[in-house]
């Protein structure tokens, strides 16, 4: 049986191994910043939520999130969300829509900005970082006002709003705003993902315990076999 | 032990009327507790049961997935969010569905190598093999309909490179394809239609060829590594000397063989169901939008192989052929191979060497299928699409002229 | 399995113990499996938000009218009663089926006379309890399109049952129960939101 056992993982090793070998697909030009989220720290959540709130949703939604669920999740009340992600503008079964008006995006920015709910999972949580921090002035000194472009999307409608945050803070608080901005993005992509985490190894356990039963089982009854 | 576990006294009670009624004992010992099986099964005879496991996978969470799932363009992404976010354990129940779809291939994928390794489509066994392919055929169909219905970007503009395929066809080309669709892009009607398909018809055309599949199987009984007739050789009870019952002895076996396969599906349920963006692709996350396409375009990693031949031809009706081609030239394999050992253990060099490099060629060919087209990968595509083609060609000559060794009568 | 040849060898024992060990953990495995599928017939998130409270402005409301809100798909209706309705409620009781709303669902806050937190404003799940069709608002005695006799109340057209002006239930019609109450409160004296209540605090 432990032949079997090798025999059977060097067979999906070998069939995973050109699995890895595409993972570079699509190729971008620039090697992207890791942004090392981590989607267990709820105080992080937290200020990324509320960074979210106040920059974000000024003109993308969150189209398949849900206020309540980000309070139970990020362990608010229902009032405290409505309060601290909405200025009690919304009620918490709402769904996280932009604050801004239909049609105005498409006026102001000639486009509509894009739903932000799986953009972690459409672009990945590092495109998002170094996107957030890929803002540079283009032209400076040349005319002004100079014009902001980003090294990730060049020619982005997206203008630079964390403009104000990097001009005020340190190196290392605005790292910290990004990070906590890209964890929340990556929490609402898919907020069942720590759930998932969670339950996975106690179902791999549970079968661990069921595999060593079968195999007792299997191994008694081919007892009978002469080979 | 031949003997074991045949049930000879008469059932009584409620099993006997039941039993006057229907053939529900005669059923069991014939196809369960009375088929014999060689006993040298090895693990390559896992991933029969592996398939069948997989399948009602893929029709509970189907079934579950469907009281949720909204097949119109307008809904149709939203809906499959509404599943992974709003319905209690919804998401669970998706990615069950999503890593199944991999899995089935995987499996599938590794069954046929078992038959290409042990002869298993040699005679008297040519209908088993006949029926696993149209098996494959109609889960390939499954699996691009399904792709579809998330309606992500992926899900569109894959259906549009594929059913685009149909409209190489001289002649009738592209009005088969706009009748494929139902409309002049894929839309609202092609969805709906492929849901039908996708839900019902594939489905039961599934089920009823997996059930002729074992029926035939059962009729000649099942090969070995041996690639050796276990029934020529009986007992005085008339029962196979190297058979077992398949119960209770490959039904514990497949037990555990299950539960092992079951540890893998949930490593992948649960901590990577999107396989690295090959079991679910990033562009999906994005709705359909007709109007822009992806940068890169690949189909899921099972279909890579096959497009990869289709990109390897410079010529749009040839190479809809050649990817054809390339399917449904396994349909003859019992009738290329010509040799009379149906081992790969006792075969000669020459069929080792090929099946080695038909097997190389498809990988290969898988990985460049996944990747973007590039003067490189289209060369290298087209050395190992010739390859691939060349296990065909050769091998009814060299079969016929194999140096085999000596096959023992009995299994080993 | 009957008994075999190889019993001397065998240890039957053993096979059952394994057998029967691997065959109830299977099933607690078949059973958690059983769990996300038959979770996911639970309402959903989307059918919980659309049975969230919802509030009502009632400082529109002139007396003896009605409004009506929609709770969880359900029609809830306001009524503002006149101080001459909440007198005749009093002289029905023999009438009734349930007078003392013993046997009819309400929040315990409104298990007395006027089936009401305020005895002014009725509260009310507009879903007769027979076979679920929404009764009509017929307050005045006598209306026109009623049976003579009529005393002013609810009348659910579907077969014939009637509840008077608390949501009360007559005797000899098909429905068995008072109109529910549903739990409500009082935000501020014209503002009722329905769904929650002071009591349990969350949603009902």
């Amino acid at each position: 049986m432990t032949s079997f056992l090798s025999r059977l993982s060097l067979v999906l090793a070998a069939m995973l191994l050109p699995v890895s070998m595409v993972f570079a697909a699509p190729s971008y030009n620039i090697t992207f910043e890791k942004a090392n989220n981590d989607i267990r720290d709820k105080e992080s959540l937290q200020r990324g939520a509320v960074l979210f709130a106040n920059y974000c949703m000024v003109c993308h939604s969150a189209q398949y999130m849900r206020y309540n669920r980000v309070a139970r999740d990020l362990g608010w009340t229902d009032e405290e969300v409505v309060e601290k992600l909405a200025y009690n503008q919304r009620v918490t079964v709402d769904y996280m829509m932009t604050f801004m008006e239909d049609g105005v995006s498409q006026s102001k920015f000639g486009i509509q900005a894009p739903d932000l709910s799986l953009m972690a999972r459409l672009k990945g949580n590092d495109y998002i970082y170094t996107f957030l921090r890929g803002y540079y002035l283009e032209n400076e000194g040349e005319w002004e006002p100079a014009i902001w472009n980003n090294k990730v999307l060049t020619g982005t409608s997206m203008p630079n709003v964390l403009e104000g945050i990097q001009k005020h803070a340190t190196p290392e608080e605005f790292d910290q705003v990004t990070r906590d901005l890209v964890n929340f993005l990556d929490y609402i992509a898919e907020p069942n993902k720590v759930e998932r985490w969670d339950l996975g190894w106690k179902v791999i356990l549970f079968l661990l315990v069921l595999l060593l039963l079968t195999y007792l089982l299997k191994r008694e009854y081919w007892r009978d076999v002469k080979h | 032990m031949s003997d074991k576990n045949t049930n000879q006294t008469p059932p009584g009670g409620m099993l006997k009327w039941l039993d006057d009624r229907y053939p529900l004992i005669s059923t069991w010992n014939e196809h369960v507790a009375q088929y014999y099986a060689p006993k040298n099964f090895n693990f390559w005879y896992f991933f029969g049961s592996f398939a069948l496991l997989v399948m009602v996978i893929q029709f509970i969470t189907g079934i579950w997935l469907t009281m949720s799932y909204k097949p119109s363009a307008d809904e149709a992404f939203h809906s499959i969010e509404y599943i992974m976010r709003d319905v209690e354990w919804g998401w669970l129940i998706r990615y069950m569905h999503t890593t199944g779809a991999s899995a089935f291939f995987l499996v599938i994928y590794l069954h046929m190598t078992r038959a290409l390794l042990y002869g298993s489509y040699k005679k008297p066994r040519e209908l088993v093999w006949l029926i696993g392919m149209l098996i494959f055929v109609v889960l390939m169909a499954e699996a691009f309909m399904g792709y579809m219905l998330p309606w992500g970007q992926m899900s569109y503009w894959g259906a549009q490179v594929i059913i685009s395929l149909f409209s190489a066809i001289p002649l009738i080309g592209p009005d088969l394809a706009l009748w494929i669709r139902g409309d002049y892009i894929i839309s609202d009607a092609t969805l709906n239609r492929f849901f039908a398909l996708h839900v019902i018809a594939m489905p039961l055309v599934l089920v009823l060829l997996v059930f002729m599949h074992i029926v035939a199987l059962h009729k000649v009984g099942s090969n070995n590594p041996d690639g050796v007739e276990i029934k020529k050789h009986k007992d005085t009870q008339g029962l196979p000397l190297d058979g077992i019952p398949f119960h209770p002895y490959y039904t514990v076996k497949d037990s555990f063989g299950a539960v092992f396969f079951l540890i893998l599906f949930a490593i992948v349920v649960f901590y990577m169901p999107e396989g690295g963006g090959h079991f679910i692709e990033a562009p999906n996350f994005e709705p359909a939008d007709p109007l822009k396409t992806p940068d890169h375009i690949a189909p899921v990693w099972y279909f890579t192989p096959f497009y990869a031949i289709l990109r390897a031809v410079p010529d749009k009706f040839l190479g809809v052929l050649a990817m054809g081609a390339s399917i449904a030239v396994l349909f003859a394999m019992p009738w290329l191979d010509r040799c009379k050992v149906r081992s790969i253990r006792y075969r000669g060099y020459s069929y080792k060497l090929l099946l080695t490099m038909l097997a190389i060629s498809f990988v290969v060919l898988g990985v460049l299928g996944a990747l973007p087209s590039t003067p490189l990968h289209t060369k290298l595509a087209q050395i190992f699409t010739i390859l691939y083609f060349a296990f065909f060609i050769l091998l009814p000559y060299t079969s016929a002229h194999e140096k085999t060794k000596p096959v023992p009568e009995r299994t080993t | 399995m009957s008994e075999t040849k190889t019993i001397e060898t065998v240890n039957i024992k053993r096979r059952q113990v394994l057998a029967g060990a691997t065959g109830v953990v299977g099933a607690v495995g078949a059973a958690f499996v059983a769990v996300p599928f038959l979770g996911s017939w639970q309402p959903s998130e989307k059918a919980k938000a659309a049975g969230a409270p919802v509030d009502a402005d009632i400082s529109g409301l002139q007396p003896g009218q009605m409004m009506t809100l929609s709770w969880r798909g359900k029609p809830v209706w306001i009524v503002r009663r006149t101080a001459e309705m909440l007198e005749r409620l009093a002289t029905l009781d023999d009438k009734l089926r349930d007078p003392d709303s013993n046997a009819s669902i309400q929040p315990e806050y409104c298990q007395n006379p006027s089936r009401a937190i305020k005895p002014e404003y009725l509260v009310v799940v507009g879903i007769c309890t027979h076979l679920g069709c929404a009764p009509l608002y017929r307050p005045a005695v006598g209306s026109a399109d009623m049976a003579a006799g009529w005393r002013g109340g609810f009348f659910c057209p579907c077969h014939g049952s009637s509840f008077d002006l608390a949501g009360r239930v007559f005797r000899s019609v098909p429905a068995p129960t008072n109109l529910e109450i549903p739990p409500y409160m009082y935000l501020t004296e014209t503002h009722i939101r329905v769904g929650e209540d002071a009591e349990s605090g969350g949603q009902a």
